[in-house]
């Protein structure tokens, strides 16, 4: 079943297009891999997808219902949330706290009842902390709970975001270059915990990358842009050997 | 996991509303003096307004400068009221009337606060401070010239003072910022502050979060308002000029942005000081010099307990009000050195110096400590514990 349907969409700032036609289907439990080049209209996609920006022509499914030009926030509610390509933390407040304002938008107190400090609220807030300590746990910050999300070392600041994305309940995750920064060993890590968020939350993947190794590995079907255009789509083993990605993107085999 | 205990948090609760209301009414018997009650109020109004300002650049870092504008609102909302429909009740029961007042200033400037924040609040940064900045003009200036407002003369309204109003409507506008913080809805007001993409992308709502914070601290403003009027006997468009707006927001920067206990602190200190000062009429020259050596000695001393020492907060804290206490003396010692020296022995009006002073500090203080006072930081039953030298119980711990 489809659950993330991108329908001939475009946008355009000014002159340049930077999302040509661009469509493709991603099914539920999929692990969907987005390559490119740089300025290749990766991220451009993702914020189409979100909501950030509103795409000039085509359309966007999710589930089957279209979300061109929901905000953010109303999108995010639907089930699709992200992380982004340069680290977007709520930098002063705690790992913890971070988590807790990713599953905000799942609580169900009224505002009245936190102004006064009523029960209710301060359930559904033990609550969201009881949760949040439960996906710190999965991503491996436990300890790190109530340190300050900018003091956290760059890998972990990563880890942090997916684990605050995760608080959301979402049914598609989208990862902007996750693995940016990370060692090998971190990579390997973060390999598998995307398998596993994946399989145990079941949750659909679309993730951009530009470590082959980590897109090849963990991808279970890539689609390639360049210049805002598709030129590939398939499994990791064809997208190799596919002659327009070697030109465009992987160079030729050494 | 911390279970909830309705039993605790009901005794808590009860214990604290008996407490507050008991220490607001002790306090209303034991401040005598027309001018001392006068100042006192005036100093738990201008806590009101800080903290509510607070809630509005502080907690959702939306940066406005008009908040004087919605302190005038509730200012002429009662004077108005009390002048017209309500004089009755205001001869007849001042202490509801009072009540009713601080009501109605509020929700009129909540209204007020909705209706400009709605469209404003879209803007970030520099281009929401020159909107509020004129909001906070344009209100001056149509209560300037309407004749129902009293134009430039202004209203004259039934004078209730009353400390425990004041004192209470106080604790209310800081329980309120800190039950909020305590919460997940607090952590999503603190989010906006700190990324709005970022939250809007969790799903928060940017824009009802920015305008709920605006629309309550207006509401506290608007109250806060009410009272000043009730506590002055009269209002007049020049006690809300744009000098109130900057003073307000002085306040909030200074005791550091976010900070409850900071933000409280930091107005009811420059409230008080330059009150206090209006009281010296006429100093030595000495006397000032003396002052000021005082005030760098104590500089330069931080300076180096800050390069030097990394300690733990009780330790840090010991030396840094230590630097101080060798300042004040210093400043002691030198002022009374340099007023035996003939040639600054002429006088000097004291009031020349009240504004002044107050600039340099702050300066100091903004060159030392860019983040405020209090910085981040909040006055816990933990923290206090730590400076005591006991094991903190740590309330944000959770079971790993």
């Amino acid at each position: 079943m489809s659950i993330l349907t991108l329908n001939q969409a475009t946008i355009k700032f000014g002159g340049l297009t930077a999302v040509d036609a661009v469509s493709f289907e991603l099914n539920k439990g999929d692990l969907f891999g987005l390559i490119g080049p740089n300025g290749a209209g990766k991220t451009t996609c993702f914020n189409i997808i979100t909501g950030v920006y509103q795409p000039t022509s085509g359309q966007i499914l999710f589930n089957g219902k279209n979300i061109t030009g929901t905000p953010s926030n109303k999108i995010a509610q639907l089930g699709i949330c992200r992380t982004f390509q340069n680290i977007r933390l709520f930098q002063s407040m705690t790992s913890l706290e971070n988590v807790v304002v990713g599953g905000f938008l799942r609580h169900k107190s009224v505002l009245g009842s936190a102004l006064m400090y009523l029960p209710g609220a301060i359930k559904e807030t033990e609550k969201l902390k009881g949760q949040a300590m439960e996906l710190l746990q999965m991503v491996d910050l436990a300890d790190v709970a109530n340190t300050r999300s900018r003091d956290l070392p760059y890998g972990k600041q990563r880890r942090l975001e997916i684990a605050r994305a995760l608080a959301t309940q979402p049914q598609l995750l989208l990862l902007d270059e996750p693995a940016a920064g990370m060692n090998p060993q971190e990579k390997m890590e973060l390999l598998t915990m995307v398998k596993k968020i994946r399989d145990n939350l079941g949750v659909t993947v679309l993730l951009i990358e530009h470590d082959m190794k980590f897109v090849m590995n963990l991808c279970e079907r890539i689609f390639v842009l360049d210049h805002g255009e598709e030129i590939a789509q398939g499994p990791p083993s064809e997208i190799r050997n596919d002659p327009k990605v070697i030109a465009a993107y992987l160079g030729e085999a050494v | 996991m911390k279970e909830f205990q309705f039993g605790k948090w009901f005794s808590v609760r009860l214990l604290s509303f008996v407490v507050v209301l008991v220490v607001c009414f002790l306090l209303d018997r034991l401040v005598q003096g027309s001018y001392s009650r006068f100042l006192f109020c005036l100093a738990g109004i201008y806590v009101t307004l800080a903290v509510s300002l607070n809630l509005i650049n502080g907690i959702t870092g939306q940066f406005s400068i008009g908040h004087a504008a919605f302190y005038q609102i509730g200012a002429y909302t009662g004077a108005v009221l009390a002048a017209n429909k309500f004089s009755n009740l205001a001869a007849t029961k001042p202490f509801l009337w009072l009540f009713l007042s601080v009501i109605f200033g509020a929700i009129a400037a909540g209204i007020a606060g909705f209706v400009v924040g709605l469209p404003s609040l879209r803007l970030r940064g520099d281009y929401l401070a020159v909107v509020t900045l004129g909001i906070g003009e344009i209100v001056t200036i149509i209560a300037k010239n309407q004749p129902v407002l009293g134009e430039a003369y202004g209203l004259s309204a039934v004078k209730i003072q009353s400390v425990f109003f004041v004192l209470v409507l106080a604790v209310i506008c800081i329980a309120v910022s800190r039950n909020l913080l305590k919460t997940a809805h607090g952590l999503s007001f603190l989010a906006v502050r700190e990324d709005e993409i970022a939250s809007s992308a969790m799903g928060v709502n940017l824009t009802k979060i920015k305008v709920t914070a605006f629309v309550i601290g207006s509401c506290f403003a608007g109250a806060a308002g009410a009272l000043y009027t009730h506590t002055k006997g009269f209002v007049s468009p020049t006690d809300f000029s744009m000098d109130v707006s900057f003073l307000i927001l002085t306040m909030v920067v200074l005791g550091g942005t976010g900070s409850i206990t900071g933000t409280t602190i930091a107005a009811v200190t420059l409230f008080v000081i330059p009150e206090w000062m209006r009281n010296i009429p006429y100093v030595q020259m000495g006397t000032p010099l003396g002052v000021g050596i005082g005030i760098i000695a104590a500089v330069v001393l931080l300076r180096k307990v800050q390069e030097k020492f990394h300690g733990s907060g009780s330790k840090r804290l010991g030396f840094n009000l230590g630097s101080i206490a060798v300042g004040g003396i210093v400043a002691f010692v030198m002022a009374k050195v340099l007023v035996m020296i003939p040639a600054l022995q002429s006088m000097v009006n004291g009031q020349l110096f009240r504004m002044p002073v107050l600039a340099i500090t702050l300066v100091v203080l903004m060159l030392l400590r860019p983040q405020g006072i209090f910085g981040h930081h909040e006055f816990s039953w933990s923290w206090v514990q730590k400076l005591l030298g006991k094991k903190p119980v740590q309330e944000a711990e959770v079971a790993v």
